[in-house]
């Protein structure tokens, strides 16, 4: 733990009808870190990712008491600079829903986007780059992912054709939305591999949101617990995870099965 | 794709067989006589009875049909009571005259529709969403005629900028000739720009809602690659869908307009076929109409295919 990367404090979301769907959250991110956000579905957890992203649906009202990405306010910077920081140094992998892709683009006609606007470069280089993060992120033909509509490829090459788009940036810090949820096992472990690849390699902090608590224990070093839209408790995962205070996460916990390493079940 | 196109045509002829036979036998069951239209009141029983033999009309009306259908796949539609021309001539000349009406208004339209749905979708509830959704209201509450009226008297009477009434082939100077239409297409325009508001506005407002729209948001990209390239993109199919339905409606004839502003196009020629009862000029003018409306769903479907991939990939079946 060094370098203080990303610190929300006070984060509140409102819909239009005054309810509070998140309520006071305050989270930290440091260098190299990989950090689970656990929590079942609706405590608010992906709503924290997006406005972390900038990015909640429209409708809701976001409010904090101070955002700071990679030692910037993000309150003082005009909409552009915003946008250009947010969407240039952290990298985004969201479910592995067909419907985040879009679906009447190729492949190779979407994932350089980003890279495109934020690095002033043209298609030839973009695909060149998109073809290589392909083959990292464990594609075996780049071609023909490139050239394939989404509706053409498999839930686990989706998820590796999203993985590969948020890297196309070169990110400082990745932050990845329930990114396993409907894969199979053995793509759920692949995926998982290459986010701790990620992290433990190219010293790439993530930001990791699941309700996997399997998942959370095995890659995360420290997880924040989310319920009704607060953080319930934090802290190192191991130490969550044997020694729970709040009375919500050890429902949580009770309620899972652990195989330890030996295979007995805890 | 070829047997796609193949399987498409075929149900087109079918389409119009079916159509044909229909309106062969309304127009032989309905009251009227065409040999005693052609003579007046005043022929004598025996004239009208050798008129009826020599055109065939005392034969059965299914007989009459084959005789017909005969003829027309040969190219022969027959000859108008009216005009004494061949229906078949008749329809090609006054084929320019709609095809540039119907071209001129989709032109004025689409632009206008396309700019105020998307801008109205993105600033939704704003006062430019109010701007379109009254023009929307209006274009397509006005009634057609009362516009060409109202048009006509402002414009061509008052102001003098647009001729009251005629057309000016094309072959007496290109711009004339558009000049001569631009105010009837004006007034057609007038209504599509209502249709095609309200399409694009409510596609783009779902597609705005997309999941994929959030990609876009996340990559920091700026607001308009989102919208032209995201939104707009996957938009795209109703209002197409629209534009070619009402190019089939505007390519059969605009009675109305081209009646008021007269205009000598396919709407007046059918108006002349019915009034007159002109029963070889309305079937072949029935015919041209379905054949076009079957082209122009064909190629609708084809359009569709270079929009969606799913579709142009998915198999046969069309949207």
């Amino acid at each position: 733990m060094s370098g203080k990367l990303l610190s929300i404090k006070g984060l509140r979301i409102h819909d239009r009808a005054g309810n509070r769907l998140v309520d006071g959250v305050s989270l930290e991110l440091y260098d190299d870190e990989f950090v689970g956000i656990v929590g079942e579905s609706g405590s608010g957890k992906s709503l924290t990712a997006r406005a972390l992203l900038h990015a909640v649906p429209s409708g809701l009202s976001v409010h904090y008491d101070e955002y700071e990405v990679f030692n910037q306010q993000i309150a003082s910077l005009a909409d552009q600079k915003k946008r250009e920081l947010i969407g240039k140094k952290i990298g985004f992998v969201p479910q592995n829903t067909i419907a985040f892709l879009h679906p009447f683009l190729k492949v190779k006609q979407q994932i350089g986007d980003g890279y495109q606007y934020h690095f002033k470069k043209g298609k030839h280089e973009s695909l060149k780059k998109a073809k290589e993060l392909l083959k990292k992120v464990g594609i075996q033909d780049p071609e023909r992912v490139l050239n394939a509509y989404p509706f053409e490829l498999s839930g686990g090459m989706k998820q590796r054709v999203q993985i590969a788009s948020a890297l196309m940036t070169d990110p400082e810090l990745i932050i990845a939305d329930e990114p396993t949820t409907a894969l199979d096992t053995v793509h759920q472990r692949q995926v998982m591999n290459l986010f701790s690849d990620l992290n433990q390699k190219e010293q790439i902090p993530i930001l990791f949101i699941s309700h996997d608590l399997h998942i959370i224990r095995k890659y995360c070093q420290r997880v924040y617990v989310m319920h009704n839209g607060k953080i319930v408790e934090s802290g190192p995962t191991e130490k969550v995870f044997t020694h729970p205070e709040h009375e919500y996460t050890k429902t949580l916990i009770a309620s899972t099965l652990f195989l330890t390493e030996t295979g007995t079940v805890q | 794709m070829i047997r796609y196109i193949i399987k498409r045509l075929f149900s087109g002829l079918v389409v119009l067989f079916i159509v044909s036979f229909i309106t062969f036998y309304i127009l032989s069951i309905i009251p009227g006589d065409t040999a005693l239209m052609r003579l007046g009141t005043e022929a004598t029983p025996e004239l009208v009875a050798q008129l009826r033999a020599s055109m065939g009309l005392d034969l059965p009306w299914y007989e009459r049909y084959i005789h017909w259908i005969g003829a027309f796949l040969r190219g022969d539609w027959g000859e108008s009571l009216v005009f004494g021309e061949d229906v078949f001539t008749l329809i090609l000349q006054r084929l320019p005259v709609t095809i540039t009406l119907a071209a001129l208004s989709l032109l004025i339209a689409i632009p206008i529709a396309t700019i105020m749905g998307v801008v109205s979708a993105i600033y939704q509830n704003r006062w430019i969403d109010y701007v379109a959704r009254t023009l929307m209201q209006i274009g397509e509450a006005v009634p057609q005629f009362w516009l060409a009226l109202i048009f006509l008297v402002v414009f061509a009477g008052q102001l003098g900028w647009f001729p009251v009434a005629g057309y000016v082939p094309f072959e007496e100077g290109m711009l004339d000739s558009l000049h001569s239409l631009l105010l009837p297409a004006i007034v057609i325009s007038f209504g599509l720009i209502g249709i095609l508001i309200r399409i694009i506005r409510s596609s783009m407002l779902t597609a705005l809602q997309q999941d994929f729209m959030l990609m876009p948001k996340v990559n920091g990209l700026p607001g308009k690659t989102a919208i032209f390239k995201y939104a707009f993109r996957s938009a795209l199919i109703a209002p197409v869908t629209t534009v070619m339905m009402q190019l089939a409606g505007l390519l059969t004839g605009t009675v109305l307009v081209e009646s008021i502003f007269a205009l000598p196009g396919i709407g007046r020629l059918l108006l002349v076929a019915v009034e007159q009862r002109d029963i070889l000029l309305l079937q072949g003018l029935v015919m041209f109409i379905t054949a076009t409306v079957v082209l122009i769903n064909f190629l609708a479907d084809i359009l569709y295919r270079f929009i969606n991939p799913l579709i142009r990939l998915g198999g046969e079946e069309s949207a």
